[in-house]
């Protein structure tokens, strides 16, 4: 991922000559685009099966901005097209979406002291995507929280957007995309490569290794909740052998 | 109606979980450890989901499609680009389809 230097002249003092506003949202635009290759074959894929739904294609295409979360949202159209429960489609629908409080957890300090409406505002875009995007480039340590704001923002616009518009084009113009061109492999093929640059310590390793091995195991689990669940057993799992390792540095054998 | 009405339960209950870490200020130290490993957890759980589950149940990859991750995740971890891990992923992926077709 390209990475923007804070343009500083003095990197050991606080007033340093910061890149601009608009140099940070481009940074953050960049650095989402492989992301955004991954999510647009699943927003057409979305949009020209919500062509062909029976269901109401206002309410269907409102679904987007609405609960903007793909699984999420797939989740509750198929269930309501298959004429489920609204109850047991809204519980199973939050249930796939649950992640996103984790997401929101690691997030949301390095907003701290923005103000509320702002923060209330940047929270719309809080998903898999701009969690994975952000925190990493945040955690260089060099933006300040100005910085932050104009990255996350260029980071999610640009995600949002190809995500509505994808979804926007295929619905009205009915695309259908070629079963052999594989379009279906960008989103993983995108996320490997995030696992490949978040794996770099044996714990974060160890918990992507539990989070596939779960999944994979729990596949029936009732509710789409198996990501879920996985996700959790990934953390636990990384916690522990982390603990250990500390252990292990604090008392030598 | 019904529709809508889930539609929106759904959207209103997301917003909820996506707003309350920006709202409750202030999180507890110890939950510093555990939120550094969501990352790596949850993606692997998402990747997992993708190329190990179908039909619900568990299910090995086919051979393109796990060539072309590894080629992804191998050009990834040599350059730190996931651009150019997706780039070379397919090509893999599509030359692997055609040789085990």
């Amino acid at each position: 991922m390209n990475r923007v230097t804070s343009g500083t002249l003095h990197p050991a003092t606080d007033r340093e000559v910061a890149p601009s506003t608009a140099a940070l949202a481009r940074a953050g635009a960049r650095d989402m685009t492989p992301m955004v290759l991954g999510i647009v074959p699943f927003g057409l894929a979305l949009g020209a099966m919500m062509a062909s739904s029976d269901l109401d294609p206002w309410a269907a295409f409102a679904s987007a901005p609405l609960i903007l979360a793909g699984a999420a949202q797939l989740t509750t159209l198929q269930m309501l097209e298959a004429g489920g429960n609204p109850v047991v489609i809204v519980a199973s629908a939050l249930l796939v979406n649950l992640r996103i409080l984790l997401y929101s957890a690691s997030l949301a300090p390095w907003f701290g002291g923005v103000r509320l409406r702002l923060r209330l505002l940047l929270a719309t875009s809080v998903i898999d995507q701009t969690h994975f995007v952000a925190v990493p480039r945040f955690e260089q340590g060099d933006l300040d929280r100005r910085g932050r704001i104009a990255y996350y923002t260029g980071a999610s616009v640009w995600l949002v957007g190809a995500w509505l518009g994808s979804q926007t084009a295929a619905m009205v113009l009915g695309a259908e995309l070629p079963d052999s061109a594989r379009l279906d492999m960008a989103a993983p093929l995108a996320l490997i490569g995030l696992v490949a640059k978040s794996v770099g310590t044996r714990p974060a390793a160890v918990g992507a290794a539990i989070g596939a091995g779960v999944v994979a195991l729990g596949a029936g689990l009732p509710f789409h909740s198996a990501t879920l669940v996985a996700t959790l057993a990934g953390i636990t799992g990384a916690v522990v052998l982390d603990a250990r390792r500390r252990h292990d540095v604090e008392t030598p054998s | 109606m019904t529709a809508w009405l889930v539609i929106l339960a759904v959207g209103l209950g997301t917003y909820a979980f996506r707003a309350v870490g920006f709202v409750v200020v202030g999180l507890p130290a110890w939950t510093q450890r555990p939120l550094a490993f969501v990352s790596p957890a949850a993606l692997g759980a998402l990747v997992g989901g993708m190329l190990l589950t179908g039909h619900g149940h568990a299910e090995v990859p086919a051979l393109a499609e796990a060539g072309a991750v590894v080629a992804a995740f191998v050009t990834v971890r040599r350059t730190g680009n996931v651009g150019r891990g997706i780039l070379v992923g397919f090509p893999v992926l599509w030359a692997l389809t055609w040789l085990t077709g």
